[in-house]
């Protein structure tokens, strides 16, 4: 079986600083996997590799076989992003935005409509659609970006700290949509927070990042046993303490 | 068509349109801008009309009556006025005896004026006499040209009023290129070319700067408003996404500079009484060398259009290593004094007769051309011009394809330029 995601030992230097140290990992179609680490520690950068915003000084990116790197327009068709920063057009109202992010996703078979009514339903905003985008509360923009980047059925979704100003109540509704679209769409999700809660909740599988070096990798529940800890958090700190 | 290419041309435009500050820009500029620019042109027109004044007045007097010697003594009162006699206007203009004097206007009594004059005192009121006067017109820079003219008709209304009223009329012609055009009024002719020769730099340069603008908006808005990398990882063309932007630019841009030529059109009405509009129909302008043919006006436009075009593409590579809408367009404010610098110059002065290092100079900067162009497609030097383009277009060819080759790769997330405010990006280690 072709692997959903096959990085072998990714490195990106910015200038003086590197970014990403020789990363390795895989992740199986329809998994849901998880980045953690501190700041700074390399996660948004290997999302955008994965994603073909940046190529790597090094290594190599598989996505569904293809190479990210060399192919980076057949790697679009398959992929949707949702960055850590992100916003929508100010001017634009939240379906417009989606529409016009439909349109640019879209193959000529795909019904408009339908991923529309789809993205509705998922940021759960009603009638606040019609509105624009400057009138959003973050949340609010944030729900919109969650459903744009689900909406489409990607074969893989890249969600960087998807929750990330949500509610507690939103938060939970947006957990709720990725586990279901895995389910039922055979989505494979990536996505890094700083959440372990969220984590330890959603992924099959954690990668543990620190200073561009993925330091340990496995199941929740494995780690937990392995670190002798009672939650992902208590891992995080042993692991990232000790390196 | 590429892939998204109307998709994104359709939001940037409904971006555009929705934004205040456009549409602020479309109307409150001109409205702004225009009265300011009628002071100074209403100044200029009057310091031209005291220079007209002092200069010198070539009179034929062919009637020698007493009339028309009282006429001559009332004209010298405010121009200094040199009689001549024995000739006609044909050959005092043929014997070059204009530049002789260094004048520009000439005036014909013709012979009967004093017996006109003598039955309209003696009650027959509808027999008047007339007075036919010649301004020399030349399109090039001497944009006030034919004011002679309109001195010699302010003078014979004065006279009028001393004597009887209507009882001289003023019958205006041109001397254009040596050739006398009966029935021509050169100041007519420069009102129609004072709307030519600065409108179309002002409108240009406007234009130009206002494109730039609203083009690194665009661009620096996706970065501000972190959409951008959204934008860039689904599957359409690059290039259209830059495309997208570069259009609907320019017909923001182009609805801009309509709006702007007919607050200007407005303006030079409201200073020449709307005296464009009755000169079309008498005279062939083409034929004169007074306006572009067809010819020269699509030349003229193909010439705007690359400048356009490789200045927003200029503005966009430019915006795209600024974080924000402010660095942005505080950036492509770099470019401006290369717009403004032609533009002002090339009102006044021609650039052929400049000394060849300035002219490689204003040949060089690409915002040039079109004002050069709209010169030079009226006297006919469609050489000029096609050259012109040519560079605009390599030079748009280069800007585009180092716009598009930005917009392919990493670089146009991670390029950042700062004014040697080194470590404001350092992270706090922690
Ligand atoms: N465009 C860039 N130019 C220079 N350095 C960069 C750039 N992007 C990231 N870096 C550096 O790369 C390192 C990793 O950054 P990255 O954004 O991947 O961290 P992260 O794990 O996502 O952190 P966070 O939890 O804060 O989001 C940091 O040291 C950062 O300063
Ligand atoms: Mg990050």
């Amino acid at each position: 079986m072709t692997l959903a995601v096959e990085a072998s030992s990714l490195t990106k230097q910015f200038g003086q600083i590197k970014a990403l140290d020789g990363v390795s990992f895989n992740i199986n179609p329809g998994e849901i996997y998880g980045l953690i680490g501190p700041n700074g520690a390399g996660k948004t950068t290997t999302l955008r590799i994965i994603c073909t915003l940046i190529k790597p000084t090094s290594g190599s990116i598989n996505i569904f076989g293809q190479d990210a790197t060399k192919q980076p327009e057949k790697t679009r068709q398959i992929i949707s992003y949702l960055p850590e920063e992100s916003g929508a057009y100010p001017n634009l109202t939240g379906w417009e935005y989606l529409e016009f992010m439909a349109k640019l996703q879209s193959t000529p078979e795909t019904n408009i409509k339908a991923v529309i009514d789809e993205a509705a339903q998922i940021c759960g905003l009603g009638d606040r659609l019609k509105d624009r985008a400057k009138t959003y509360s973050k949340g609010m923009k944030r729900r919109l970006l969650v459903a744009r980047a689900l909406m489409t059925r990607p074969k893989l979704a890249v969600l960087d700290e998807p929750a990330s100003g949500l509610d507690v109540l939103h938060a939970y509704h947006i957990r709720e949509i990725v586990k279901r679209y895995v389910k039922e769409h055979g989505v494979t999700v990536l996505l890094s927070s700083h959440n372990m809660l969220e984590v330890e909740y959603l992924c099959n599988r954690v990668a543990l990042i620190n200073k561009g070096k993925l330091v340990v990798e496995g199941e929740p529940k494995a780690l937990k046993t392995r670190f002798n800890s009672e939650n992902l958090e208590e891992v995080f700190a042993k692991v990232v303490g000790y390196a | 068509m590429l892939k998204g290419f109307t998709t994104i041309l359709v939001k940037e435009l409904k971006e555009l349109m929705r934004d205040p500050k456009i549409l602020v820009g479309m109307i409150v500029l001109p409205l702004i801008m225009f009265p300011v620019l009628g002071l100074v042109m209403g100044y200029a027109v009057q310091s031209a009309q005291e220079q007209a004044q002092k200069a010198t007045l070539l009179v034929v007097d062919n009637d020698n009556g007493n009339w028309s010697t009282l006429f001559v003594r009332y004209v010298n009162n405010s121009m200094n006025a040199i009689i001549l006699n024995q000739t006609t206007p044909q050959t005092a203009v043929a014997e070059g005896l204009l530049q002789h004097y260094n004048s520009t206007t000439l005036v014909e009594i013709p012979a009967g004026f004093s017996a006109n004059l003598s039955r309209h005192s003696a009650g027959e009121l509808n027999i008047t006499g007339t007075i036919n006067v010649y301004s020399v017109f030349s399109g090039a820079g001497s944009i006030f040209s034919g004011f002679g003219g309109a001195v010699v008709s302010s003078i014979a209304t004065g006279f009028n009023r001393a004597v009887a009223p209507d009882v001289v009329s003023v019958y205006q012609s041109s001397i254009i290129k040596g050739q006398i055009q009966e029935g021509v009024d050169a100041s007519v002719l420069s009102s129609l070319m004072l709307s030519q020769s600065i409108a179309l730099p002002i409108t240009i340069m406007i234009m130009l700067t206002y494109a730039m603008q609203i083009a690194a908006t665009s661009v620096a808005m996706e970065k501000e408003e972190k959409t951008l990398e959204t934008l860039l990882t689904v599957p359409v063309d690059r290039f259209a996404i830059l495309m997208g932007k570069v259009s609907s630019t320019i017909i923001v841009a182009g609805v801009a500079s309509i709006t702007v030529l007919i607050g200007y059109n407005y303006m030079l009405g409201s200073i020449t009484g709307g005296i464009a509009g009755n000169i079309g129909s008498s005279i062939d302008m083409v034929a004169l060398g007074l306006v572009p043919s067809v010819w020269g006006y699509t030349l003229l436009g193909i010439s705007l259009f690359f400048t356009l075009l490789s200045a927003l593409a200029l503005a966009v590579v430019m915006s795209a290593f600024s974080e924000n809408v402010r660095g942005a367009q505080a950036m492509v404010g770099y470019i401006y004094p290369l717009i403004f610098l032609p533009a002002m110059a090339l009102i006044y002065l021609d650039v052929t007769s400049m000394p060849l290092a300035v002219q490689a100079i204003f040949f060089a900067i690409p915002y040039s051309h079109p004002i050069i162009a709209s010169k030079a497609v009226v006297t006919g030097d469609y050489l000029t011009v096609i050259l012109g383009i040519v560079y605009v277009a390599a030079f748009t060819i280069v800007i585009m394809y180092a716009a598009s080759r930005l917009f392919a790769t990493e670089k146009i997330l991670t390029a950042k330029f700062r004014f040697g405010k080194r470590g404001k990006a350092k992270e706090p280690s922690d």
